[in-house]
């Protein structure tokens, strides 16, 4: 297996890295780098290199995969995709392309940025990689998710559509509890003059714990799914990861893994309808 | 390709793959509607069939691309086969060289290191492409590509080759040369599926005959036997047969008269030295005389209308 999946990442990353779009995102990786770190003004800090190095690879990663899982789905590649034993192999080569391919930008931009850049301790070095990879990964497993490449049916709507729901409820929780409350409220006014006593408690109860610690409480159970975000950006401002930060990571990557089982079983059971 | 399903293990060892009633929709269209049909193990199947009719729907769910909706593929006792498919479009990454292309192809089939190159060259031979080995596939003309397609199925030897149009849009030559590579590869034992519109050349290299038409099996039968059904005598005179047509049509049902020709079919055929001899007395001239025996043509045309 070893050997296809090699066979196919070389395949997948010489098709990108020599064509158009693969030198636009070589030329973009170096202007990413002279406009955040130009050489005559110097880099300021090593958090701001950490986050802003990782914000790059995190949106290199993204179009990188997309651009591979493009490649990935053109008709040409029907010959190669008989030969595998599994599909998954191929879904894996896409991964590890598009993760290899954006992780070397990612490595120039963050070897030209050191570069009369920050200095940077040991410990501070060793940090980086689980950060940035993990975060990579992730944003790899997305894109796939994004891709036609391993979309069945809704899935691209399920998966983004749920994602947008979490985005909004950890930020919006409180107001949309008010909100829902508030319904609720109104709704059980019009039960008790229907005589429906006991119906109208029971939502009048709900409507009241919406309005009081409902809303913090959704906000927190839907915010604990970005905790590794916010325990990543904390720890690398405060300039160490404390015990429970430093799961983040782990956390992130298990996102990643949930979310590539979930790619691998569509893209396992799909019509492979290749591109023309 | 026979019409059981097999069940014994005597009749496991001989096929390859077998489909139980297989049926793929897309949205309301029925591409196959329970298609049952078994592959044997060294058997040339043509699949034939109008625009539509199925045939590359079928090349792709045994080929693992499409997923049917119902029914079952089961390969044989010894795993899923190793499969080579040339799809009808010839799509190929453009921008890498001949030898390039096959190398990878090769990479995947797991042919050790050290045989890939000649693994390479022994299907650029076979195909007779050896020359443009260093060329790159952008540069490669249809029939190039063509070969390459077919190139590319041959490495690694897979256990099941599935051809989609195989000499689509050759000139005679080309085709010509594409039905001796089937051939070869047939007496070499391989099991192969070929996808056809051209009649010669499923008629010239296929054992086994399947027509769909409107994603069903119509009609499946061993070449040998589809063709040796329906054979007729048929003759031509001189003038037209109208004043004699009564008397010949009363002699045997299974005689036919039309113009200056005339059919004589089944157990009509015993009658041949007779019928000439009438016809020489009525004062015609024999012009032709053929034994003839039914053309994939014409069972095509029935099966299909």
């Amino acid at each position: 297996m070893r050997r296809r999946l090699s066979v196919l990442i070389g395949f997948l990353l010489r098709r990108l890295f020599f064509s158009l779009t693969g030198v636009i995102y070589t030329i973009l990786a170096l202007v990413y780098w002279a406009i955040l770190f130009p050489p005559q003004q110097g880099t300021p800090d090593f958090d701001n290199y950490f986050l802003i190095i990782g914000a790059f690879g995190a949106g290199m990663t993204f179009l990188v995969t997309l651009s591979l899982a493009s490649r990935a789905n053109e008709a040409a590649n029907y010959p190669l995709v008989v030969r595998l034993p599994s599909r998954v192999e191929y879904l894996t080569a896409v991964l590890l392309s598009a993760l290899l391919g954006a992780g070397l930008l990612q490595l120039l931009v963050a070897g030209l940025a050191l570069f009369r850049g920050p200095a940077a301790l040991w410990p501070q070095i060793l940090e980086v990689p689980p950060v940035w990879i993990s975060v990579n990964v992730l944003t790899a497993v997305l894109a796939l998710h994004a891709s036609d490449f391993v979309t069945a049916g809704w899935s691209r709507v399920y998966v983004f559509g749920i994602l947008a729901i979490f985005l909004f409820g950890q930020s919006s929780g409180s107001n949309v509890a008010a909100w829902l409350g508030a319904r609720l409220n109104s709704f059980s006014v019009q039960l008790v003059q229907q005589g429906w006593f006991d119906l109208a408690n029971s939502f009048n109860r709900a409507a009241n714990w919406l309005s009081n610690q409902g809303g913090a409480q959704l906000e927190n159970l839907l915010g604990f799914l970005f905790w590794p975000f916010r325990a990543i950006n904390e720890a690398v401002i405060r300039g160490y990861f404390d015990a429970n930060q430093a799961l983040a990571p782990a956390v992130l990557l298990l996102y990643a893994t949930i979310l590539f089982m979930l790619a691998a079983d569509l893209f396992a059971n799909k019509d492979l309808d290749f591109v023309e | 390709m026979v019409n059981y399903h097999a069940d014994t293990d005597r009749e496991k060892a001989l096929f390859v793959i077998e489909l139980r009633n297989i049926s793929k929709r897309f949205y309301t269209l029925t591409a196959l509607d329970s298609v049952s049909l078994t592959i044997a193990r060294g058997e040339v199947v043509g699949l034939l069939g109008p625009n539509g009719a199925g045939k590359t729907t079928l090349l792709k769910i045994v080929a693992g691309m499409l997923q049917p909706d119902d029914g079952q593929l089961l390969p044989n006792g010894r795993g899923w086969p190793t499969i080579g498919f040339k799809p009808e479009r010839l799509l190929f990454p453009n921008e890498m060289r001949v030898h390039q292309y096959l190398e990878m192809i090769a990479g995947l089939s797991n042919i050790p290191r050290h045989q890939v190159r000649q693994s390479v060259r022994d299907s650029l031979e076979k195909v007779g492409l050896l020359y443009a080995a260093n060329k790159k596939i952008s540069a490669c003309s249809k029939g190039m590509r063509q070969r390459l397609g077919l190139a590319q199925v041959l490495i690694g030897e897979p256990a099941l080759l599935l051809l989609d149009e195989p000499s689509n849009g050759l000139d005679l030559e080309g085709q010509n040369d594409i039905l001796q590579v089937i051939q070869s590869l047939h007496a070499a034992g391989k099991t192969i599926v070929i996808s056809s519109h051209h009649l010669h050349e499923i008629t010239q290299v296929c054992t086994q005959l399947v027509i769909l038409n409107q994603g069903q099996v119509h009609y499946q039968s061993s070449m040998a036997e589809a063709l040796a059904v329906r054979p007729h005598v048929l003759l031509r005179v001189d003038k037209d047969l109208g004043p004699v047509r009564e008397m010949f049509l009363a002699l045997h049902p299974d005689i036919g008269v039309e113009g200056t020709q005339m059919m004589l079919k089944n157990e009509a055929m015993a009658l041949r030295r007779p019928v000439l001899a009438l016809l020489i007395n009525a004062g015609y001239d024999i012009l032709h005389v053929e034994q003839k025996r039914v053309t994939l043509a014409e069972i095509y045309a029935r099966v299909v209308q």
